[in-house]
């Protein structure tokens, strides 16, 4: 972090391998980096656990371990929380909200680490995901409701006069979805990295006194890793309640 | 704003979420969760299996202290029938006794007055004669007549 170097550089791409397929650029860059590291992570904190499989056949089997119980923390929080939102149908989407959930917490989390890179904090990432959740979402509820889904625009109970205003309404919040999801994500990561690094230019200029934003900066970390979790939760939660709505519609 | 500016790594990005979401997904898919589910569904069905044998064995438990009560019942019912009964036969036998007992004492005064009585007779005829021969004495001493012709 040399002086004057701008908060927003450390949010800059930068390629480590460059390659090129078909006259597009699809050089692996720093994000890249930090997406193999997020999936690297993920498949061996849940998978490796599991992989011993002890074949005594006694009670102790059945005793998980310690790795084996984090791992099914996350599971049975991803499985409450699609019961919690969608009920028994929600079995079926669980692995897409669960590889969701996931990518997007280590994702926010690995971008805590000093030097690293954040690539949840790209608005063409978090854009991505969220058109990825809103297409499946539409297709969804087209495949359970053919035209019938149309009536999700109508909400029931309203007097007749009133729909040209609220299906226009309607229609606009509901295509917005993808756009508030993935700003929501984007802006919170982007935020929160920009103001620790703003904080920590402040520790080398103000000298002796760079104690009290080095302070600040050590709960922002803890208010970030807060943030990590929060967002990664918002973003699952969301994609249940859409799953929700095209399936049971109103 | 790298993120706005930076245009031409957009497909890059792009191409790379899209590779490493696929491969997470798949392999969370088709091998990690079905894994812990089947650990989870293994632990569970443990759990219920124990759940269901705790049941049987508490009905077994009860049955059993029903059993027990009701021999309990029963005993007792039985031992206070034989109290009752000892009780009965003590209280007949007693009163068997004490009525043998009565008669043979009312036979016993029977006995010792009759005999009184016929001492009593026997010794008032006693006297009689002795008072005869007395009288028989003094008569033949007054009158000197001899004993044998006086006939009183």
């Amino acid at each position: 972090m040399a002086k004057g170097e701008s908060p927003l550089k450390q949010f800059e791409i930068q390629p480590i391998i460059d390659i090129n397929l078909f006259g597009l650029d699809i050089s692996f860059t720093n994000s890249a980096l930090w997406m193999t590291v997020t999936t690297a992570f993920i498949l061996i904190f849940f998978t490796a656990p599991f992989l011993k499989s002890k074949k005594t056949n006694s009670v102790s089997d059945l005793y998980p371990s310690r790795m084996q119980v984090a791992a099914e923390l996350g599971f049975s929080f991803i499985n409450s929380l699609l019961s919690d939102t969608v009920g028994k149908e929600g079995k079926r989407y669980f692995s897409l909200v669960f590889t969701l959930f996931m990518f997007i917490l280590f994702g926010n989390l690995f971008g805590m680490i000093p030097y690293s890179f954040t690539f949840t904090s790209h608005i063409i990432v978090t854009l991505a995901l969220a058109m990825g959740v809103f297409i499946f979402v539409t297709v969804l509820g087209f495949v359970k409701h053919g035209v019938k889904f149309f009536s999700f625009f109508v909400i029931p109970g309203l007097p007749i006069y009133m729909l040209p205003l609220l299906i226009p309404i309607e229609i606009i919040s509901y295509l917005s979805r993808p756009i508030s999801l993935s700003v929501r994500l984007f802006a919170n990561m982007l935020a929160g990295h920009t103001l620790l690094k703003v904080f920590a230019g402040f520790v080398s200029a103000l000298g002796i006194f760079g104690i009290l934003p080095l302070v600040f900066i050590i709960a922002l970390t803890g208010l970030e890793i807060l943030i990590a979790f929060l967002q990664a939760y918002v973003f699952a939660i969301l994609t249940c309640l859409y799953i929700n709505d095209a399936l049971h519609l109103h | 704003m790298p993120q706005l500016e930076q245009v031409e790594f957009f497909i890059s990005q792009l191409f790379w979420l899209g590779v490493f979401f696929v491969i997470l997904f798949s392999v969370l898919t088709y091998i990690t969760l079905p894994k812990i589910r089947a650990f989870l569904n293994k632990r569970d069905d443990f759990v219920r299996s124990h759940i269901s044998k705790q049941d049987e064995l508490i009905k077994k438990a009860e049955s059993i202290i029903e059993n027990y009560e009701a021999k309990l019942t029963e005993a007792k019912n039985q031992a206070s029938q034989i109290i009752n009964d000892a009780k009965d036969e003590a209280l007949h036998e007693s009163e068997r006794l004490l009525k043998a007992t009565e008669e043979k004492i009312q036979q016993e005064i029977k006995l010792t007055e009759s005999r009184v009585q016929k001492e009593k007779e026997d010794a008032l005829s006693e006297l009689n004669t002795q008072l005869k021969d007395s009288a028989t004495d003094f008569i033949s001493k007054v009158t000197n007549i001899e004993k044998g012709n006086i006939n009183l």
